[in-house]
Parts: structure tokens; C-alpha cells; sequence
């Protein structure tokens, strides 16, 4: 594989860890969101990012079927009801949010069940591709489908800790998150032996877990978000270790990848001050919140 | 490759595509136009600090939220079709497009960073600074637009690779792709399209709170701000809508056959408008010659050609809205010039009041056009749909169940924003309908209360203070 090929492969793979870091974390929250307590919160941390966090999803397809068009084409047709069901659930998903803007009262059945269907069916999805697996129904599948759900709810939970923490009080997030945490870590276990697969990253991501339980029980919100992350994208990354896809015999001709590598350079330079800046302006505190609920 | 599929299967994926597709060109035309107007009422609620330009910007800005986030959502289902539906075309030519779409997922991935900014940054920046974060959600509207039509195009006008002896594509040259011969007309006519769709269905909106007596300064300038962008752009457009009329008779003339329903190829070809028909006037328009010889749909193999009827009657349909959209507007100019103001007749904001819904149609009559013209190519004169299309059974099925899901979401998408229209004003006494004005023409009284109480009750979330 040339280098252009290569270099498109690990854009790929960022692309997706950026998903399951972000998106992953956004769709999480419909669980803590449907246990009904911190709707406020929740909906007050995604409404600025979600969509730009949704859009690595999109780089990464158009990325897979421009660099490797084969490997996307026979993906979404082998895959083509869990992918359409997950297409509907960002539907649903993004849409009841957007509404809930506007009638805080209504759609949030709608949002919490597509949050979590989503991630269940593309998690199937990357299951049953980094395993070598047809079906996306087979157990090995469905399995990495409920963990990547699990994985999603822990990472919202662990970010929405130190939001919940600027806002006033993180006790209820910080007890959401060691819970979760545990739970996943059960979950996890088995993970090995289903899916048979043995790589060093599980270790990596067993002992970011451990190393996040104890941040979040001795309350360092910040630092908890990096290594709950690293516990996350190791999983990820295992998985695609694991995965056997024809990448070489089905690489698009360099004039292609050179093209792309460099608008996507460009487009970079544009992206990550702008990104930076949205994450940035929202994680600060609120100016005169005080006032404005006076007013 | 597998040519399994049914005729019944591959309707399905075809209806599948149209629909969602269909759907979220509204969706993107509107979130092309919409955050311009709201960066106009913004702009000149900053120069002036007159409230009412204030109110429209907040109101427009958050049916923009509510817009963008449907047609970003409605736009990734369109990502996933790509490959669910039509994996064979991918597999070949995803390398021969994509990096339009990359070019188009940055454009894309900047409006979204900066709509999160702009929507829920009202009181994080000042008002100087959130009006220029606008721009960028402006510009990444506009070049994603002309980035996703330079694919469409390229399906109708493909270049920029070879098809080898053993049917592989190879030589692939990207930007000849991306700047195939049909892209500029395609791309201009699709833009000014969206400008109009826009324009008349808000304008239309407010055009009906006319009707219905509500004459305060919130709701004209609501009217006319859309309305006078979208009449300035109609007139445009027919120029560029011959311009690609003829691109397509000189590029695709089993397309401009269809469109034109000329049956059998002939000498002096009459033009068929509805039931009209004038001798000789198609050959007149088309080559300025009225004896000048035009193909018909005879000179194709029969299961090369497009259906007959639907790019006919689409095209007229487009062209009939068209027209008359452009009257409407000739109609508010005329009237703006003899007396500075808008017509005092109800029959214009009768018609003001159907534009939109119109200007819709027209948009989706255009797509239909050039959509179902181009069959039964997917990518034309070199892959048909028959072998583009996913083997997979089910399709029908699947079918069904996005029918469903997008009749609710349209539903809801539109209550919604009657949602957003009948609230009452944030800015404290601008009237804006729903509920009765206790003191009409006063509108632009400035708020009672401490200091700058309008701006900082709209904050993040602040439409709980207008809603609950």
C-alpha cells in the first residue's frame, strides 16, 4: 500500500476515534437522559456540538469510500439493515433534540431510544466487520453492539461529571459515572473470549478503566475525561487491529489520495482553530448567568 | 456482479432515493438562504438598534437551528444510501467523486462548528462578533451546495477517468471530474434555486399573517426582506435556466428529447407548453432556425431512453411556476416603484402566500427532471441503476418504513416551526402574531425593565423564557 493509502488509513481511524470520543459520548447521554433527572444539563452541554461532533461520521465515510471504495461499498451492502436502521436513529436523534429546543416538553422517548439504538447497530456494524462475521446478528456482533453502547453511556457520563461540576453540584454524575464505569468493566471481561480477540490494547484500556475509577473517586473531573477516552479508544483500536479488509487491493490511485490528503490539509487548518474555539467558548463559565435570570 | 434484483426491488431503491433526497433538498435550500436573511435582519438590527430587525434575527436564527439540524440529519441518511442502495456504483466510482465530498464535508464541518457558535453564542460574543460568525455558516452553505452538484453533474456529464479493456476505471483524474461541463450551469441554477425556495416560503409565511390582519412594521419587513431577495433572484434564473435548457439539448439530447417530449427526430419542431402548441417555435428557440432538424426519442434503443412523460411534465411544471413566480415578483417591483410600497392588493398576497409551497414544486420538479432524465443511467452513457443497485432483498420493505419515519418527520418538522412563529416576541413589545396585539403599530416601543433585559433573556436556552 503506498504511503497516501496508508496516511488515508490512519486519517480513517482518528476519524472514527474522534466519533466515538464525541459523537459516541452525545449519544451515551439519551441513557442518563432518559432516567429523566439532568435533562437540563445534558441538553445545555451537547445543543452547541452535537453537530459538528456528528460530522465525524461523515469525514469518515466519505473518506473510506473515496480512499477505499470496495471496502465501503461491500461494508454498506453486506451491512445495509443495521446501517439503515442506525441512519434513522441519527434521524430521530438529532431531530428531537433540535425540536426539544423549541417544546422542551415532548420527543424525549424519541431521543433517548434512537441515542441508544444508534451506537448499538453501528457498534454491530464494526463488530461484525472487525470480526470477519456476515451476520451482524451472530453473538460476537451483537455482543460489541451492547458494549459499544456501554462504552458510550460511561464516556457521557464521565464528560457530563465535570459540566455538572461547573454548573454546581457533580455528585449525582460522579455516582452515574463510577456506576457505569464498573458495568463496563464487567461487560468488558467476557470480551476476549467472545470475540477472540488478543491484543496488548485490551490490557491499555483495562488499566485506563482502573486509573479512571479511581480519578472519579478522588474527584479529578479533568483528568478522569482523558483516561476514560484512552479506555474507549483502545477498545476501538483492538478492533480494527483485529479486522481483515482487502485495504490494499482496493487503495484508489494516488492522484486521488494526494488530492484529498491536501484539501483535507487544508480544510484542516480551517477546522481545527474553529473547532477549538466552539469546544473552547462553551466549556467556559457562563458570563452573567445571574443577570440573565434576572432579566 | 450480481444482477439478482427484481424490477420491483430496484423501483423501491429508486423511490427510496427520491424521497429522502427529495426531502432534504428543501432542507438544504432553505439552510443555504435562511442564514443570510437572518445575518441581514442581524446586521441591521446592530446598525440601527431598531428591535424589530432584532426580533426577526433571533426568530429566523432559531428556525435555522431547527432546519439545519433536520437537514443535517436528513443528509447523512442521503451518505448511507449512497452505499446501501447503490454499493456498485460506489465500489467503482467512489474514488472518481470523492474528493468533491471531501471537499464538501470540510464546507459542511465549518457551518456546523460555527451554526453551534452563532446559535448559542448570543451572549458569549458581542453582537459585532456573533454577526461575523454568521458569515462562515453562509459561505459553507453555498460551497457545500456547489460541491454536492458537482457530483450530480458529473453522473450526467462524467470525465476525469477511463474504462479499461477488463471494465475497470482507471487514469483517474479528480478535478476533471469535479469540473465537468454540466457543473457550472448545474451548479448556478441549483443555487438561485435555493435562493428562491427560501425567499418564498418565508415570505410566504408572513404573507398569510398579512392576509389575516397583522400589518404592524414586524411583519412587513418580515414579508418583504424574503420576498425582495427571492423576486431579484427569479428573473436570474431564467436567464440560467435557458442556459442549461441548451447545456443538456447540446450534451444530453435524449434528456432535452424527453423534457421537450419530442417523439420522432423531424424538421421544424413545434413547442409543447401544456395543451399549447405553436408550429415550428422549439426549432426557433433552440437553434434560431425554424426549419432546424431536432432529435427525437426514436433515435435512441428503447431501453436507453428516459420515461416520456414524467421529464415532460416536470420540466413544464418547473418552467409554468417559474414564470409566474417571476410575474409576482415584476408585480411587487412595478408597485414598489409607482408608490414605495408593496401592491395593496389581497390577490397578491394571495399568490405571495402560494409562492412558496410553488417555489418548492418548481424546485422538485427541476430535480425530477434532470433525475428521471438521465435514466436509465445512473452515471450516464456508463453504468445503468439495474447495475448499480444492492442484490440484497428487503429493499421494499425497508422502503415502507423511511416512508413512515419522514411523514412523521415532516409533520413534526412543521408544527415545530409553527411553534417558533406563534411564540410571542422576546423582545418586549414587538408584536409577532399569535397572540392578540394589545396595542397594534406601537410595535417598536423600546422594553420597559432594566437596561439590556432584551438581550440577555434570549440567552442559550432562552426560549424558555418565551415558551413556558
Amino acid at each position: 500500500m503506498s504511503v497516501w493509502a496508508d496516511l488515508s488509513l490512519v486519517l480513517i481511524l482518528a476519524g472514527l476515534t474522534a466519533y466515538l470520543l464525541f459523537g459516541g459520548a452525545d449519544f451515551g447521554a439519551g441513557l442518563w437522559h432518559l432516567l429523566g433527572r439532568e435533562r437540563r444539563l445534558i441538553e445545555h452541554a451537547m445543543g452547541p456540538v452535537w453537530e459538528a461532533n456528528h460530522v465525524w461520521l461523515i469525514f469518515v465515510m466519505v473518506l473510506t469510500w473515496t480512499a477505499f471504495p470496495p471496502v465501503f461499498a461491500g461494508i454498506t451492502e453486506a451491512y445495509w439493515v443495521p446501517l439503515s436502521i442506525a441512519a434513522l436513529g441519527i434521524v430521530a436523534r438529532g431531530s428531537a433534540l433540535a425540536f426539544r429546543k423549541v417544546v422542551p416538553e415532548k420527543y424525549a422517548v424519541t431521543f433517548a431510544l434512537s441515542s441508544l439504538a444508534t451506537p448499538f447497530c453501528l457498534g454491530a456494524v464494526a463488530g461484525a466487520v472487525a470480526l470477519g462475521r456476515r451476520n451482524w446478528l451472530s453473538l460476537p456482533a451483537l455482543y460489541v453492539g451492547v458494549l459499544t453502547v456501554g462504552l458510550c453511556v460511561y464516556l457521557a457520563a464521565v464528560y457530563l461529571t465535570w459540566d455538572a461540576h461547573r454548573e454546581g453540584d457533580a455528585t449525582r454524575f460522579r455516582a452515574y459515572a463510577l456506576r457505569a464505569g464498573c458495568a463496563v468493566g464487567l461487560l468488558a471481561l467476557p470480551g476476549a473470549a467472545i470475540t477472540g480477540v488478543h491484543s496488548p490494547l485490551i490490557g491499555v484500556s483495562a488499566v485506563a478503566g482502573v486509573a479512571s475509577l479511581l480519578l472519579l473517586w478522588r474527584r479529578h473531573y479533568l483528568a478522569v475525561r482523558v483516561t476514560a477516552a484512552l479506555a474507549t479508544a483502545a477498545v476501538l483500536w483492538g478492533a480494527a487491529a483485529t479486522a481483515d479488509l482487502p485495504l490494499a487491493s482496493s487503495a484508489a490511485p494516488d492522484a486521488v489520495l494526494r488530492l484529498v490528503l491536501t484539501v483535507l490539509a487544508i480544510g484542516g487548518l480551517l477546522l481545527v482553530p474553529s473547532l477549538t474555539w466552539l469546544y473552547v467558548l462553551f466549556q467556559r463559565q457562563e458570563p452573567d448567568r445571574a443577570e440573565s435570570t434576572r432579566a | 456482479m450480481s444482477l439478482a434484483s427484481s424490477t420491483a426491488e430496484i423501483l423501491a431503491a429508486r423511490t427510496q432515493m427520491a424521497l429522502t433526497l427529495g426531502f432534504h433538498i428543501v432542507l438544504a435550500a432553505i439552510g443555504i438562504g435562511l442564514p443570510a436573511l437572518t445575518l441581514l435582519a442581524e446586521w441591521r438590527g446592530h446598525r440601527t438598534g431598531d428591535p424589530v430587525y432584532r426580533e426577526l434575527a433571533r426568530r429566523w436564527a432559531k428556525a435555522t437551528g431547527v432546519l439545519f439540524a433536520v437537514g443535517a440529519v436528513s443528509g447523512t441518511v442521503l451518505s448511507f444510501e449512497m452505499g446501501t442502495l447503490w454499493p456498485h456504483f460506489m465500489a467503482k466510482f467512489g474514488q472518481v467523486f470523492g474528493a468533491a465530498f471531501a471537499m464538501e464535508g470540510i464546507a459542511f464541518f465549518i457551518e456546523a462548528i460555527f451554526m453551534g457558535i452563532y446559535l448559542y453564542g448570543w451572549d458569549r460574543l458581542s453582537s459585532r462578533a456573533h454577526l461575523l460568525t454568521g458569515i462562515p455558516i453562509v459561505v459553507g452553505g453555498i460551497a457545500s451546495a456547489f460541491f454536492v452538484v458537482t457530483v450530480n453533474s458529473w453522473m450526467n456529464q462524467p470525465r476525469g477517468f477511463r474504462i479499461d479493456a477488463h471494465g475497470n476505471v482507471t487514469d483517474v483524474r479528480p478535478l476533471a471530474a469535479m469540473f465537468n461541463p454540466a457543473t457550472p450551469p448545474e451548479a448556478v441554477h441549483l443555487i438561485l434555486a435555493s435562493f428562491m425556495v427560501c425567499g418564498f416560503t418565508v415570505a410566504s409565511v408572513y404573507a398569510v399573517a398579512l392576509l389575516r390582519g397583522k400589518r404592524d412594521a414586524y411583519h412587513r419587513r418580515a414579508f418583504a426582506i424574503p420576498f425582495t431577495f427571492a423576486a431579484v433572484t427569479a428573473p436570474i434564473q431564467v436567464i440560467v435556466g435557458d442556459w442549461a435548457t441548451r447545456f443538456v439539448a447540446d450534451n444530453q439530447p435524449v434528456k432535452f428529447a424527453a423534457m421537450e417530449g419530442i417523439e420522432r427526430t423531424r424538421d421544424g419542431v413545434p413547442f409543447r407548453f401544456g395543451f399549447l402548441e405553436i408550429p415550428n417555435m422549439l426549432s426557433v428557440m433552440l437553434k434560431f432556425d425554424p426549419n432546424a432538424r431536432l432529435r427525437g426519442l426514436d433515435s435512441w434503443p428503447e431501453n436507453l431512453e428516459p420515461p416520456k412523460n414524467v421529464p415532460h411534465y416536470a420540466f413544464d411544471i418547473m418552467v409554468a411556476i417559474g414564470t409566474g413566480l417571476v410575474l409576482l415578483g415584476a408585480w411587487a417591483l412595478l408597485s414598489w416603484w409607482r408608490r414605495r410600497d408593496l401592491p395593496r392588493s389581497r390577490w397578491f398576497l394571495r399568490a405571495a402566500a402560494l409562492a412558496g409551497i410553488g417555489a418548492v414544486i418548481a424546485m422538485e420538479a427541476g430535480w425530477t427532471t434532470t433525475e428521471v432524465g438521465r435514466q436509465p443511467w445512473i452515471v450516464y452513457g456508463v453504468m445503468r441503476v439495474d447495475q448499480a443497485v444492492n442484490p440484497g432483498s428487503g429493499l421494499t420493505a425497508g422502503l415502507y418504513i423511511v416512508i413512515a419515519v419522514y411523514a412523521l418527520l415532516a409533520a413534526v418538522t412543521i408544527t415545530v416551526l409553527r411553534r417558533i412563529a406563534r411564540a410571542p416576541g422576546t423582545a418586549v413589545g414587538v408584536a409577532t402574531g399569535g397572540t392578540t396585539d394589545p396595542d397594534p403599530g406601537t410595535g417598536t416601543k423600546t422594553a420597559p425593565g432594566p437596561g439590556t433585559g432584551t438581550e440577555t433573556a434570549d440567552s442559550a436556552d432562552g426560549h424558555e423564557g418565551a415558551l413556558r
